[in-house]
Formats: C-alpha cells, structure tokens, sequence
C-alpha cells in the first residue's frame, strides 16, 4: 500500500461555540477519487477550507505527502501541490477565459509564454479553447464551472479538491464533468470531490466518506455506503427512497 | 484631579454631539450599505443654515433647529433618490467617490457663495459658564449635551417603538429579508438618508455657536464621524452613541495630557487599532 | 461574434509595435515642444499636467490594477515632498540625491503601513488609508522643529545641476522642470506597460477580481498587494518631490490633506482606472479644466459670449468663477460614476462598441 498523500487526523473546527467539524479523520490514497458527501450544513466546505489553509483547523492536523499543512496559507497550500475550485465559481470576471488559466499557471512559471502555453492546454482539456478570447464573467454556468476546473488544474495539482463542480449543471453538462474527472485519474491525479448528485459520485468514487453534523458518520466503498443503515437513516433515507 | 474631571466631563459633552453625527451616518450606512463621505459637509450646511437664521432672522441656534433639521431632511431625501439610489449595487469604491463628489459640490458651492471667510455665531450665552464644585461647564456646551439626548431617546424610542422604525431596522439588518417581508425598501432608504442629514444638520446647529463657520469645515468631521461609527461597529446606533463619547473623552483627555495639537492623532490611532484588532467595533457584533 | 475587448485584457501577442510606436512619436513631440512653446504659462499648464499623469499613473497600479482603493495617496506625495525640501533647504542635500532619500521613506513606511492594513478590505481599507495618511499630515503639522508645522518650508533655491564641471541647467526657468515632468511621466507610463504585461499584472489583476481565488491559485496578498503599494509610493514620492520643487514650497494643507488623495483618485477614475491611457485622459481633462477655471478664461469668453462684465451677474463670475476648480472635480466626479463608471475611457470605447455592433448585425443578418 502506497504512503497516503492526504490524512485527516481528528480535525476540529469550531466556530463561537458550535464545532463545524468534530473529530473527522481519513485518509487518500495517490491517483484514487474520494467522494464527501453529507447532508446540507453537515461540514463539508468547512473541510474543505480546514484542508486547503482558508482558515486552520482548530484542533487536529492536515499531512498532505506527510507534511503538516496546519497554519498554511492557501497561496502556500497551492504552491505545495493542493488546489480547491469553490462551490460558488469565481471567476475573474473582467479577465478573459484565456488570462483566467494564466493566473493559475503563473504559479508554476515567471514566464508570460510559458504560462499561455499551459494555460492552452488546460483548455484544451476541459474543451474551453474555443473560448479563450471570452470575458471571464460572461460565461454560462456550465462552462465557468470548466473554468474553474481548468484554471486550477494550471497550477499543477497532484491533489485536487472539488466543491459540487456539476451543481446547477443539466445532465449533459455534468456528464462532461464527471468524464472530466474520469479522464483526470487517469493521469495520475488525486481527487477529492464533494457532490449532491449520488448517482455520480457513486460512479466516480474509489471511497466514500459521509460527514453530519459535522462528524465522519461513515466511510467505506461506495456499495457499502449504499448499504450502511447509518447513512441510510440519516441522510441517503430521503433521496433513495 | 479636578482637571481630569473637568477634562473628562466636557469631552463627554462634546461627545454627544459626535454620537449623533455618527448615529446619522450609522443610520445611512445600516439602511443602504453605503458610506456617506458628504456626511461632514451635510452638518456644514446646517452650521450655515443656522447662520443664515440668526444673522438674518435674529432665531436662536437651537430653537433653529425645528426649521433646519426638516430642510434637510427634504435635502437628503433628495440626494437619496437622485444620486445614492443609483449606485447601491455598485462598487464601494464608486459609491464612496460619489459621495465625495457630492461633498466636494456642497462645500465649494458655499465657498462661491459666501467666500471662504470663518464665521462666527455669536449668542449672548456663547461665552457664559456654570461653576460648580471647582468645575466649569460652557452653557452652550451643556445645553446642546441636554438636546443631544433629548433627541437620541427620541431616536431610540422611534426606532424601537413605532413600525416605521422597526421597519428601518428590519432593513439594516437584512436588506433583502426585510423587502421579501413586504417592507417598501426604497423608502426605508429615503427615509434613512432623510434622518441620517438632518441629525448631520442637527449636529451642525448645535456646535455652531462654539466652533467656526467656514465651508471645509466638514471633512474633519466626516473623519471624526468615521472614527465614532467603526469605534461602536458599522450600522450600530447604540455603538454610535458609545462611540460619540468616546471619542469626545479621548480628544478632551489627550488635548489636556498629551498636547492639543495631538489629540486628533489619538483619535486616529485609536481608529487604525480598533479597524485592525476589533473590526466589528468596540461592541462586537450588535447592530442597531 | 466573439464580444470587443479592451486591449489591456487581451493576452499580449508579440510586441505591440503601434502603440510602442505611437508612444515614442508623442515623446518626441513633446520633446521639441518647448523649442516652438516658449510661453511661461503654457509651458507651466503642461508641467501640471505632467504631475498629474505621474500621479496619476502611480496611484493606478495600486488602485487601477491591484484594485486598492487607497484615499491616502497624500501620504506619498508629502512625504516625498517632505523629505527632498527638508534634505535640501536644512542638510543642503542637492535633490538629484535627496529625491532617493525620500522615495526610500516613502516606500519603506508604506511597506509597513500595507502589511498592517492590507488585510482590511473594501471600505474598511478606504478609511483606514485616510486616517494613515491623517496621522502623517497631524505630524508634519505638529512636529515643528523638524517640518517647521504650518508654516511650511519655502525653498531659498535649487542648486544648478552640474555634470563634470558643465553646467546642465540652473532651475531658473521652467523648461528644466518640463522636461523632468515629461521624463517621469514617461517612465511611470512604461511602469505601467511593464507591469500589464507581466507576472505582476496578471497578478494584480487577480487579486483585483477576487482576492479568495487569486489566493487559493498560489497568489501571496500580502506579498503582492505591498509590491503594487511600493511601485506606487515609489513615483507617488518622486511626484512630491517634483511638486515641492517646482512649486518652492511644502506646508500640510497643499500637499498632504484628503483633498490631496482624492484628486489624485479623480485623476484615475474620470480618465479609467486600471488603463495605462486612463491616467493621461484624466490629467489632460482635469488639468486645463480646472486651469481655465483659475484663471478666469471661461469667465472671459462668457463675456464675449455677452454676458455684460458689469452687471451683478458678470461681477460675481468675474470673482467666484476662479475658485470654482475644486467644485468642477466634484461635479466631475459625480457625473462619470453616474454616466460613466469606467472612465471617460472606458464611455469612448463603449460608444464604440455600440456602433461597431450595429454595423455588425445587419451584416450576420440578424435584424
């Protein structure tokens, strides 16, 4: 078994008096997808903020390839081979699609050329290239999520964390997405992926972990989420049913 | 010790006029999220309204102001829906610049007008003090202390009490919230704006028989307004009110302990200070 | 139909050689011009103009770029008019040297000052910017023995610039402080070009837009944000210095009060903040407008236009119409974020757009 490139270990966030996320603890393995799913307010973006240095857990530790990332400042955490896209897309809204990525490939180069170089091909994969002269803030939905994807998949990632990249998405466009995310394993790349849509993540998904209330309620395949009574009770009961 | 009491004492005094120029520019920024950056140029206007009806008409500064604060209230409700109205989904920054445009064209056009000469508003009790216990109180000072709060518990009254204010309030606190709930929004605005100037204007009226007239007096209190509203949190009356005293005590101990040239200085430190390390206010997170 | 972009936005593909060529040809221009120009006042409008380019230029890679509305600006300038007077007129420091003094102050205290506020945003560094640049003025004011308070400091007189024993100029006239204000002009405007088309706009930019991702795709805030305060309090100073000099003369109330910061803002806004040509449109606007105002050139041609000098009409234009410049930036300034939010600028283009599209539609056959 390979040395896990992402663990949690009993990460707390409390925010005033109320824990966000209590005693939450798993691992990744490299080149796998994980799938974070829990109910709405159960502590997911709040995860995702403890991981990628928006704000430090306040109890607990974040070893990404081993090295503790508690304290880390997202600009850090990005440099360190961890990127996030954000549940609410934020483009840079009077930046053309083009410039968008090239910020993001900036991060690996000085180089103007270089970056558009990479930026290109980020474009390229996520089949945005067509719109590389577009204003950012001008794009639909469906493809500023791509976006989204593309710009931080510039910044060289060997983590990436998705917050419900195919929310607000119609069936063919998360289509796209979720074959996105196929086509990115197989590069290599790890995946952690919060989603609403269970038929998906079940799909993409190697491991599943469930969040509620801001604990880890399960963890497991995704054929065993699909059977834990715990899950089902708690969250899965209302949608599957 | 009597020096400390006499200092403390009249900077609460003027503190209290600071609350209310700062509780009009809560009152504006709560309703609308916009900062009035003319909020100081408003007061100039009623320094010079108050001017004009006693040079002119012979009326007493503070009786003046049952005819100064409607002008301009009329005159903020004006500005609201002419100018303000049109950028509150614009950027801060833009929504910041017109209000110093608008400021800009208020002072200099009563520079045009009445030249940039000070002036000075003089009462027969300008000058007069109460002596009491070894402390002396300026009358002028004690009497617009004595209005100040008269017209804050109005405020609060007004505020808490009737629909109209808690419709206000209702706004401040969740602008669209409050319109799902059927509150006519763009009137809370006028409405806001309306009282936000005529409490500048009251302010204006009050000090104007001890400080002097001139048109940029306004920006030292447009500053001095930030300073009290940030102090008791951005949208908080009661955080206003503190904030008023506060720093009226602050300026009125350091002019006596530090020099007076620095008081202002203080002032600002404290400002940067508390923007830095408590920038929900002095009070934390309460809203009006 | 792929929408108009303004040229900045657009990724720079090779050299942009009409622009770099256009630019040169208004250098050179502008080079001769006083040889043809000789007139004191002209020669002064345009020296006004150039301050007002540098400052404005400066002030936009801070605020145009990095979108840090900054209403401190005053700071910088003071402090670099500050310095170079008190270096030259006490320590007898000549300004070619002294200049780098205080553009050193003005960058390394505006470090410390960015490094404190710049995690404040939107308004709350707006206001935290203006009492920065309060305390700096309550200082000047206060601290007399080293800035003479209110009163100032007036420059006895500059030096003559000497280069190996021959004389290059001795400041009596006003073509040397021309050609100063031209060179700085210039080179702020190449800062600017420079900054665009690098690492650092793109940068910039991104913080501008939305600070939380310019942060998560590998972007320092604090880091960059202070690099565009230092560029900007770097020429902000130099302009300082330029002013003291060419004016002769420092006290706080010219040149370190608000009304100080929010011309310098102006300047950037009815021109088109975050453009290299923004800055340049709103000096050239701002500038022979508030001139003509001063001195009474419009009061003049509503004379011959026939409003009788002599009526109370005429007499009160003839009085007041010269301190109108000030009340002309406030209506300035109201009007374009009313009508024309990105600048006189940005309203040319989009005037531009417009009819460009509609020649465009009949012609896909869209009516």
């Amino acid at each position: 078994m390979a040395a896990p490139i992402l663990e949690i270990d009993r990460v707390y966030k409390f925010f005033g008096g109320l824990a966000a996320n209590a005693d939450v603890s798993f691992s990744m393995e490299p080149g796998t997808i994980l799938g974070l799913i829990g109910p709405n307010g159960a502590g997911k973006t709040t995860l995702f903020n403890c991981i990628t240095g928006y704000y430090p857990p306040s109890r607990g530790e974040v070893r990404f390839e081993g090295r503790r990332m508690n304290g880390l400042q997202p600009d850090k955490v990005c440099k360190l081979g961890m990127a996030r896209t954000w549940q609410k897309v934020r483009p840079l809204a009077k930046m053309t699609v083009l410039d968008n990525v090239m910020v993001g490939a900036l991060a690996r180069t000085n180089s103007l050329r270089e970056a558009r170089r990479a930026a290109l091909e980020q474009l390229h994969v996520v089949r945005l290239e067509h719109k590389e002269d577009h204003l950012a803030g001008g794009l639909p939905i469906g493809e500023r999520k791509k976006l989204e994807v593309a710009r931080v998949l510039a910044t060289q990632p060997r983590l990436l964390l998705l917050d419900e990249i195919m929310g607000g998405l119609n069936p063919a466009e998360s289509e796209e997405i979720i074959q996105l995310i196929l086509e990115l394993k197989k590069t290599g790349r790890t995946q952690m992926v919060i989603e609403h849509d269970m038929k998906a993540i079940m799909r993409i998904s190697d491991r599943i972990v469930v969040l509620n209330s801001g604990e880890k309620l399960a963890e497991g395949l995704p054929a065993e989420i699909v059977n834990n009574k715990d899950v089902i009770t708690a969250y899965l009961g209302d949608s599957l049913e | 010790m009597i020096i400390f009491v006499q200092s403390l004492l009249s900077g609460i005094l003027v503190g209290g006029v600071y609350a209310l120029i700062g509780i009009g520019l809560t009152i504006i920024f709560g309703v609308m999220r916009v900062i009035n950056f003319a909020h100081g140029d408003l007061l100039m206007l009623g320094m010079y309204l108050t001017y004009f009806f006693f040079a002119s008409m012979g009326i007493d500064p503070f009786l003046s102001i049952v005819l100064t604060a409607p002008v301009m209230f009329v005159l903020g409700a004006f500005l609201q829906k002419v100018f303000i109205n049109r950028v509150l989904n614009a950027l801060p920054q833009n929504q910041i610049l017109l209000t110093i445009g608008l400021g800009l064209v208020m002072s200099n056009t009563v520079m045009l007008l009445f030249t940039s000469d000070y002036r000075i508003l003089t009462t027969s009790y300008s000058s007069s003090a109460l002596h009491v216990a070894g402390i002396s109180i300026s009358t002028p000072l004690l009497l617009s202390f004595a209005i100040t709060v008269a017209i804050t518990a109005f405020l609060y009254w007004f505020l808490l009490k009737t629909d109209t204010g808690q419709a206000i309030r209702a706004t401040a606190q969740d602008r669209d919230a409050a319109q799902l709930m059927g509150i006519d929004v763009k009137r809370m605005s006028v409405l806001a704006t309306g009282m936000g100037t005529a409490l500048a204007a009251t302010a204006g009226a009050l000090i104007s028989p001890t400080y002097y007239i001139f048109p940029q007096v306004g920006s030292s209190f447009t500053l001095k307004a930030f300073v009290v509203v940030v102090l008791g949190g951005m949208g908080s009356i009661v955080g206003a009110t503190l904030g008023g005293v506060v720093v009226g005590a602050t300026e009125s101990l350091a002019a006596v302990y530090i020099s007076s040239g620095l008081k202002e200085l203080v002032v600002f430190v404290l400002f940067l200070l508390v923007l830095l390390f408590r920038p929900a206010g002095l009070l934390g997170k309460s809203r009006m | 139909m792929r929408p108009a972009l303004p040229p900045m936005l657009r990724a720079p593909r090779g050299a942009a050689v009409l622009p770099l060529l256009l630019f040169a040809a208004a250098l050179a221009a502008l080079g001769f011009l006083p040889l043809w120009m000789t007139s004191p006042y002209a020669l002064h409008v345009m020296v006004l103009i150039f301050l007002a380019v540098i400052q404005g230029e400066s002030w936009n890679v801070l605020g145009g770029y990095t979108g840090q509305y900054s209403v401190g600006h005053a700071a910088y300038f003071g402090i670099g008019a500050y310095a170079t007077m008190m270096l030259l007129q006490y320590h007898h420091l000549a300004p070619w040297w002294g200049v780098w003094v205080s553009v050193a102050v003005a960058v390394g205290l505006g470090v410390v000052i960015g490094s404190i506020t710049f995690r404040l945003r939107g308004p709350y560094f707006v206001l935290a910017s203006i009492a920065v640049a309060e305390i700096i003025r309550l200082i000047a004011l206060n601290w007399t023995d080293v800035t003479n308070g209110a009163e100032g400091i007036l420059l006895s007189d500059i030096p003559p610039l000497t280069i190996g024993g021959r004389l290059i100029t001795d400041f009596m006239s006003k073509v040397p402080f021309y050609y100063v204000g031209l060179a700085l002009a210039a080179m702020t405007i190449a800062v600017n070009w420079g900054v665009q088309h690098s690492k650092l706009g793109y940068y910039f930019q991104a913080i501008r837009e939305d600070q939380d991702a310019a942060h998560s795709l590998g972007i320092s805030l604090t880091f960059y944000k202070n690099v565009a305060l230092a560029i900007s309090a770097f020429f902000t100073a130099a302009s300082g210095a330029f002013y003291a000099l060419y004016v002769g003369f420092v006290d706080p109330s010219t040149v370190l009060t608000v009304d100080t910061s929010v011309q310098i803002v102006l300047i950037c806004i009815i021109g088109g903040i975050g453009t290299i040509l923004g800055p340049v449109v709103g000096a050239l606007v701002l500038v022979p407008l508030s001139e003509a105002l001063r001195s009474n050139v419009i009061a003049d041609g509503l004379f011959q236009l026939g409003v009788s000098e002599n009526s109370r009409t005429g007499q009160f234009l003839k009085e007041n119409l010269a301190h109108a410049h000030v009340l002309i930036y406030g209506v300035l300034v109201v009007v374009v974020i009313l009508f024309m939010p990105e600048g006189v600028l940005g309203f040319v283009k989009g005037l531009r757009r417009r009819f460009a599209g509609k020649a465009a539609l009949p012609a896909k056959g869209e009516a």
